[in-house]
């Protein structure tokens, strides 16, 4: 697979690959990145631009301070390294998207802008990030109702053409991705950790293009309290509507994900509603969550027609052009 | 920078390496400058000897000084760069080397990289595809690669004359460094279709750098003797003319021992040099000092190894291809005046290079089956995989790496054992590429049955052959003088010859474990008390000593002669002499000739005294074991056909079968006797297959 120049200068910067695990050499954080991004596109210029660039210019065409060239320099430094690396990577079927792709999700770039993630890897068949779909978020552990949410949305997304997103993990992740699959749908996963790990145990999913496995994070990077936050929005930016199927109250990742989505009005937010559901649920509806009942009294194949309905009151979002 | 020219400097250099008086060969400032200087990619080609380790060592040592990170060697062939890394010393490079075989070192690199104390790196091409190697050590390295070396590089194209598939990693790397990245790729022989394949795969901006082949001093001389016993008594009466010393090759590792073994006996100062043989470097080093006067070696004395005062090269058989045969030979003669490149040949030449070409790919049904075995899992260790696929070892791991290559595997270092594991990737077998591969071998091989007959000059031969720019009747050769060395040779040292192929017996070392997957609830160790003794076989299948018979016997007359009878006897009791000596004599039971093993079982035991006892049985038609691929197969084969029938004494016995071939059979067997009471196990069979150790 051809890596662009663009792409190239980005995964030298942005990502942990061919760096050594403790930090004395950092790749840029997008808060970093984004400034450059910005002086770039002030000068004219394309990442790719940075690979032909020495210190002294980064110092005195971009005006860069010392320090921080040097170690733009540094890690530009890298290509044979990296080059190595994701050679390895590609033939574990693993690829790479950067913000300096075409291919890299639209939605990401319109809904994140600034905080979309640098630099994504990903496995599987990388055209169904951001297809018309639905996420399904909740915790590991689930009560009755919940499971059998997780399945039926599983489900209906499978047999309705819709894109089933979820992160990966275990508990309503695994369940909503397993039914989507067996109905021959198409799943997407947001991962948090272990990337290089789930591509072999999704292998079939995988090489027959229904899946497709995306991460922030590096391929062989192991569980995180912070990435596994870090990725929940992730999901919900690539999605048509999101479902919440169990939260806790004011604490926890799903809580954190389903307000910060709510909050900064993505998509149209769905909440289990049914008798025993937990607290975390009631407090989300009266945050202005819209409510799923439980069962769902209509046909697998009607479910996003109805939230389309459902979500019509909820007004449209404005465009911004975005960086790299 | 230094205030002389950087020719002059780089010079000044060379001459601090290698002496006060010594200047750079014709090219050899092209290329240093062409990658140091001008940061341009660059292929040189140029004969074994000619100092590409100079070039890559001259160019390490002005990028570093230019600030430049270290530089990525990868060669297939470390072990033999002993002698380079040395004279890199001189001017103060520090060399470091990684392999699967010095793991306790790897810290010290590691370190070395991070403290950027390291100004090249020598890896293997199997390094760029380890897990430890990417993850741990290659990211600690201090800035960038300054520049990547590729030795061998004529494996980049598939036309070369090696097949290495870890070479197709190296061209996608390569592919993805940004053009201004300096790369140095060097090998000894390169046609123009070859050359003009890996510029085509590393862009058209690759430099070129070719230099001429012919080496003055050489005289060749190609003679033809009917079999191994005329070439064995040719040495003995030819090696005392030669200058100096020198190396025999060998296309076996059998055959290797079978020639040292006989020109010891000659009062040879001889040893063979193979991939098994203990410690090669101190080997190497007592032939570099002249202690050993002759080596006879297998293509395991490789590319690298520089012993600038061969005074010949004779091949005992012939090679494959007029490239390998060029490179060996042309380790005679670099700093001696008279050289001699001798190439015998004879019957079984065409036979062994069939087998190699035959072999050198997998099936396609042999990879698909490896690949449905490892879609159902998520992940195997090699065992497990041949107990599911009946493929031989060397197959299976040549089948794994070009899956591999080919991204449709990977692997994973988990629970002290690597693990194969199917990726997502899509797998087609690219029937096109190895059907072009086979057919260029075979193109090979008639080549070198061309230059065998050619009646013109020699090396006129082989420089059209390698596209030299000037090739020219070189005066020197047994053709252009119409003379050399005699083409025949005596009687009586032919029939000594003879007796030695035939007097050299072969032990059968016993097997100590079982097979993985036969009893998953038994450890695998064979219990002392189960195992089989050593034993001993008379010849190796169909070579010139016993092997002709035994194969006729087995496959024309359906009756072994009298004079493997004889000669049978005659190793077990003067010979081998096994201690305690067998009491009883029994023999592997056979479906398909159900009476060729027990008649000469038999006729063993009346010449040898012993009493033949039937003891075991065939329960089931198995297929024939030799069908069998692998450890897994044939034991598994071996269980489920043979029992025992009738009382077991509790006596020592002689073990009897035609043909070893895994020794499974024996092993089972063995374990079956001793199982049921018997005493210590001796096996014997008339000949080992050699394919498979060959």
């Amino acid at each position: 697979m051809p890596l662009t120049l663009d792409s190239q200068s980005l995964l030298l910067l942005c990502s942990h690959l061919g760096l050594p695990t403790d930090p004395e050499l950092p790749p840029l954080t997008l808060r970093e990145w984004n400034p450059l991004a910005r002086k770039l596109q002030a000068a004219s210029l394309r990442p790719a631009d940075l690979l032909n660039l020495s210190q002294q210019d980064l110092q005195t065409k971009l005006d860069i301070p010392t320090e921080h060239a040097t170690r733009i320099t540094k890690l530009l430094e890298r290509s044979g390294t990296l080059a190595i690396a994701l050679e390895r990577l590609n033939n574990l079927g693993i690829f790479v998207l950067t913000r300096a792709d075409k291919d890299y999700p639209e939605r990401y770039r319109q809904r994140l802008k600034d905080s979309a993630p640098a630099v994504l890897f990903y496995a599987g068949e990388k055209a169904l990030l951001g297809q018309p779909g639905i996420a399904v978020v909740g915790s590991r552990h689930l009560d009755e109702a919940g499971q059998e949410c997780a399945k039926f949305v599983g489900n209906a997304c499978g047999l309705s053409g819709q894109v089933l997103y979820s992160g990966g993990a275990k508990g309503v992740d695994t369940l909503s991705m397993e039914s989507a699959l067996e109905a021959r749908g198409t799943a997407v996963s947001v991962l948090a950790d272990s990337l290089e790990r789930t591509v072999r145990s999704q292998k079939e999913a995988l090489s027959r293009g229904d899946l497709c496995l995306v991460t922030p994070y590096s391929p062989n990077a192991g569980f995180s309290v912070g990435a596994a936050m870090g990725r929940n929005r992730l999901i919900y930016t690539l999605a048509d509507y999101a479902i919440v199927v169990a939260s806790d109250a004011e604490t926890g990742g799903t809580w954190a994900g389903a307000t910060e989505a709510l909050k900064n009005n993505w998509l149209p937010v769905f909440v289990l509603e049914h008798e025993a559901m937990p607290d975390g649920n009631k407090l989300l509806l009266q945050k202005g969550a819209l409510a799923f009942p439980h069962p769902f009294r209509d046909k697998p194949v009607k479910l996003s027609e109805w939230m389309n309905e459902k979500a019509a009151s909820l007004p449209p979002k404005p465009n911004q052009p975005s960086l790299f | 920078m230094p205030t002389t020219s950087p020719k002059q400097h780089t010079l000044d250099l060379l001459r601090t390496m290698l002496g006060t008086h010594a200047d750079f060969r014709p090219g050899q400032w092209d290329a240093i400058e062409a990658v140091a200087i001008q940061k341009k990619r660059a292929l040189v080609v140029q004969r074994t000897g000619w100092g590409k380790s100079l070039v890559y060592f001259l160019a390490t040592k002005l990028l570093r000084e230019q600030g430049a990170g270290p530089t990525l060697l990868i060669s297939p062939l470390l072990s033999l760069m002993r002698n380079q890394i040395e004279m890199a010393q001189r001017i103060g490079i520090r060399a470091h080397t990684i392999h699967s075989a010095n793991r306790e070192e790897w810290d010290t690199v590691e370190t070395a990289l991070k403290e950027n104390t390291c100004d090249a790196l020598l890896i293997s091409p199997e390094r760029l595809n380890n897990e430890r190697f990417l993850q741990s050590v290659l990211p600690g390295m201090t800035g960038s690669i300054g520049l990547f070396v590729v030795d061998e590089a004529h494996c980049i194209s598939d036309w070369g004359h090696d097949f290495r598939p870890d070479y197709r990693r190296i061209t996608r790397i390569l592919n993805m460094l940004p053009k201004s990245a300096p790369v140095l790729g060097t090998t000894a022989t390169a046609n123009n279709r070859v050359v003009a394949d890996v510029q085509s795969q590393l862009g058209a901006d690759l430099l070129v750098l070719r230099g001429t082949l012919t080496r003055e001093s050489l005289r060749l001389q190609n003679i033809t003797l009917a079999n191994q016993s005329e070439r064995l008594a040719w040495l003995v009466e030819n090696l005392p003319k030669l200058p100096g010393s020198g190396i025999v090759y060998c296309l076996t590792v059998p055959d290797t021992e079978r020639v040292t073994g006989w020109l010891k006996k000659k009062g040879f100062s001889a040893e063979a040099y193979h991939a098994e043989s203990p410690d090669r470097p101190a080997l190497e080093q007592s032939f570099l000092n002249n202690e050993v006067k002759i080596l006879v070696a297998t293509v395991a004395l490789g590319m690298g190894f520089d012993k600038p005062d061969i005074g010949f090269v004779i091949h005992f058989q012939r090679p494959g291809s007029v490239v390998a045969y060029y490179q060996q030979v042309g380790r005679a003669g670099r700093a001696v005046e008279r050289a001699y490149g001798i190439l015998l040949s004879g019957a079984e030449d065409d036979e062994i290079q069939d087998y190699f070409i035959q072999s050198a790919f997998p099936s396609i049904e042999t990879m698909n089956q490896i690949l449905a075995a490892l879609a159902k899992t998520e992940g195997l260790p090699i065992n497990d995989i041949l107990a599911r696929v009946n493929v031989s070892r060397s197959m299976l791991d040549k089948a794994l790496k070009l899956l591999e290559v080919d991204g449709a595997i990977g692997t994973a270092f988990e629970n002290r054992k690597t693990v194969y594991f199917r990726t997502p990737n899509p797998w087609q077998p690219d029937i096109e590429r190895i059907e072009h591969v086979t057919q260029l071998r075979r193109a090979e091989q008639s080549q070198m049955q061309d230059y065998m007959a050619h009646t013109g000059c020699l090396m006129e031969f082989l420089q059209r052959a390698l596209d030299d720019a000037h090739p020219q009747p070189c005066g020197r050769c047994a053709n252009c003088r119409s003379k050399g060395l005699p083409k025949t040779v005596s009687h009586e040292l032919v029939i000594e010859a003879e007796a030695h192929l035939k007097g050299a017996s072969i032990p059968i070392a016993p097997r100590h474990m079982l097979p993985a997957g036969i009893f998953p609830d038994h450890k695998r160790k064979i219990l002392p008390e189960l195992l089989n003794e050593a034993g001993r076989s008379l010849c190796y299948y169909g070579d010139a000593g016993w092997g002709t018979l035994v194969r006729s016997g087995k496959y024309e007359q359906n009756h072994f002669s009298d004079e493997l009878v004889e000669a049978a006897a005659h190793l077990i009791i003067d010979e081998w002499k096994p201690e305690p000596f067998p009491v009883w004599m029994t023999a592997i039971p056979s479906r398909r000739h159900p009476e060729l093993v027990r008649r000469f079982a038999e006729r063993l035991s009346t010449r040898i005294r012993i009493p033949f006892h039937p003891v075991l049985v065939r329960i089931s038609d198995a297929p024939q074991q030799k069908t069998m691929q692998n450890s897994s197969m044939q034991a598994n084969n071996v269980f489920n056909t043979i029992g025992i029938s009738g009382d077991i004494p509790n006596t020592p016995v002689l073990l009897v079968d035609d043909i070893l071939d895994s020794g499974w059979t024996l092993a089972m067997a063995g374990w079956l006797l001793r199982s049921h009471g018997c005493g210590q196990v001796f096996p014997f069979t008339l000949a080992q297959a050699t394919a498979r150790n060959s």
